[in-house]
């Protein structure tokens, strides 16, 4: 563990490790604002796929005559009509930004599909590539690091997505726990390389480790 | 070699395979369009001394509901002359023991009356158009996840099919995004799987080089015919696209405006 600093921060994935979601998961803040900011910057006009609760972090922003296209979890627009109106016009040219690709998610009833499968059909559809603004892209983490002053080498993520939460946050130079609740299944640990520096049963486990081994 | 090469192969030729939507018919309201000149060009295919079949990965309708829709728009076509995807899946299903969750189109359903449906132990997927719902692919993706080794079978894997006057997700789409949710791949039943194309060819008892394959889908008509050592010519009507004359892996032998003009260029090397 050469060249780790003391323990600074903690980041905590929402759905899964703290609680069990019953309606569509929560965005931490900063993905869905760094979309907004993503579309701001290069002055784009979205068709928004996207739960209600997520809209309000829009509001303000043209959506007349859409050039774009921002997805995120929401079930309600994943139909065949919806999509196939994002195909069109990504097919012709317009930028596919996804809030995140998460594969699944728990819900109350069960797991249910996440955004990332529709991002990848369209992706394969459209023989494009999306911008992917939430986890597990490196600058999402490094990004919610700078927001708390500190580097990668003094963070721990905690998450009950393997890939996603732990693999995302380990490529960006964090330490990553994974939590056996939520969406997490087992032999979740063994997908990804470096594994998790940690899995554990629950989210308490994970700070008590973290208060007795890290800081 | 001249004669090798579009169109001089033609004269060699001993058979022809043709696609259907997007070659003879465009999809649309009301059942669809026959495309200008198509409906002549069969005829005149058939009147030649060349073997004739049709390769659809079209699976919103059985075969025989299918075959009448197209004898209504006024092609000469039989049903035993149509190879599509849904029984080649049940012959594969059956053959290997597999019990399907299905997530197809309704029109497509009696093509699987004869398969146990019970206790699935893998999911087959065609083009399901509205049946394409969260709730739908969500049930398919629990079936998925919930069985040691997930098996997806998908009829045919394309991107996209012209509907209207526009482009619609094909079921390969939704094949990705059930690949993606489950880690999996899935296996290919129909267009452009070699498997598919070998068993036309078997039908006709001919060899690869024997025959050619005229489709609108550079990539699964044109493509896998050539992967399995056919020619393969591109007509410019249903859902080819200009960009696919400069595709970065597959070349078409040629490139027609549609079905009539490739007939008389075939038909023209054989006088």
């Amino acid at each position: 563990m050469a060249g780790r600093r003391a323990l600074k921060a903690v980041l905590i994935d929402l759905s899964g490790t703290l609680h069990i979601e019953d309606t569509a998961e929560k965005e931490i803040f900063t993905s869905l604002s760094a979309a907004r900011s993503l579309v701001e910057r290069k002055q784009l006009r979205p068709l928004l796929l996207l739960e209600d609760s997520a809209l309000e972090d829009f509001t303000g922003i043209d959506t007349s005559e859409p050039n774009a296209v921002v997805i995120g979890l929401s079930p309600d627009h994943f139909n065949y009509q919806t999509l196939d109106q994002a195909f069109r016009m990504v097919l012709e040219g317009a930028p596919l930004i996804a809030i995140h690709k998460a594969r699944y998610y728990k819900r109350a009833d069960g797991l249910a599909l996440g955004p990332g499968p529709f991002v990848a059909g369209l992706e394969f559809a459209a023989d494009c590539r999306a911008t992917v603004v939430g986890k597990p892209e490196k600058r999402f983490f490094t990004q919610a690091l700078s927001d708390l002053g500190c580097s990668p080498t003094e963070a721990v993520m905690i998450g009950d997505d393997a890939r996603d939460d732990v693999g995302g946050a380990q490529n960006a130079g964090m330490l990553g726990i994974l939590v056996r609740t939520g969406k997490y299944r087992e032999g979740d640990e063994d997908k990804i390389n470096p594994p998790p520096h940690l899995t554990c049963d629950s989210f308490p486990e994970a700070v008590a480790h973290i208060l007795k081994k890290l800081l | 070699m001249a004669d090798t090469d579009w169109p001089g192969c033609g004269k060699s030729l001993k058979g022809v395979i043709l696609d259907m939507c997007g070659v003879l018919y465009d999809s649309g309201e009301g059942g669809g369009v026959a495309i200008p000149g198509s409906i002549e060009a069969v005829k005149k295919l058939k009147a030649s001394d060349l073997q004739l079949r049709f390769c659809t990965n079209e699976t919103q309708l059985n075969r025989e509901a299918f075959v009448d829709k197209l004898k209504r728009l006024g092609f000469d076509i039989s049903v035993s002359e149509v190879f599509s995807p849904a029984p080649a899946a049940v012959a594969v299903l059956k053959e290997r023991g597999f019990r399907p969750h299905l997530l197809v189109y309704d029109g497509l359903l009696p093509e699987f009356d004869s398969v146990d449906k019970t206790n699935p132990n893998c999911v087959v997927i065609g083009d399901a158009a509205e049946k394409f719902t969260y709730q739908n692919l969500n049930e398919a993706f629990r079936v998925l996840i919930g069985l040691e080794k997930p098996v997806l079978f998908s009829l045919g894997g394309g991107r996209y099919y012209k509907e209207g006057d526009g482009l619609a997700l094909d079921v390969g789409a939704y094949m990705k995004a059930l690949e993606y949710a489950c880690d999996l791949k899935a296996e290919v039943v129909g267009k452009p799987s070699p498997t598919f194309f070998q068993s036309v060819l078997n039908d006709m008892g001919l060899q690869p080089h024997e025959a050619l394959m005229i489709g609108d889908d550079l990539v699964n008509d044109v493509g896998g015919a050539q992967n399995c050592g056919m020619k393969g010519v591109q007509v410019r009507t249903g859902k080819y696209r200009p960009s696919d004359e400069r595709h970065s892996t597959v070349t078409a032998d040629g490139t027609v405006d549609d079905l009539a003009q490739a007939v008389d260029m075939i038909l023209k090397q054989r006088h």
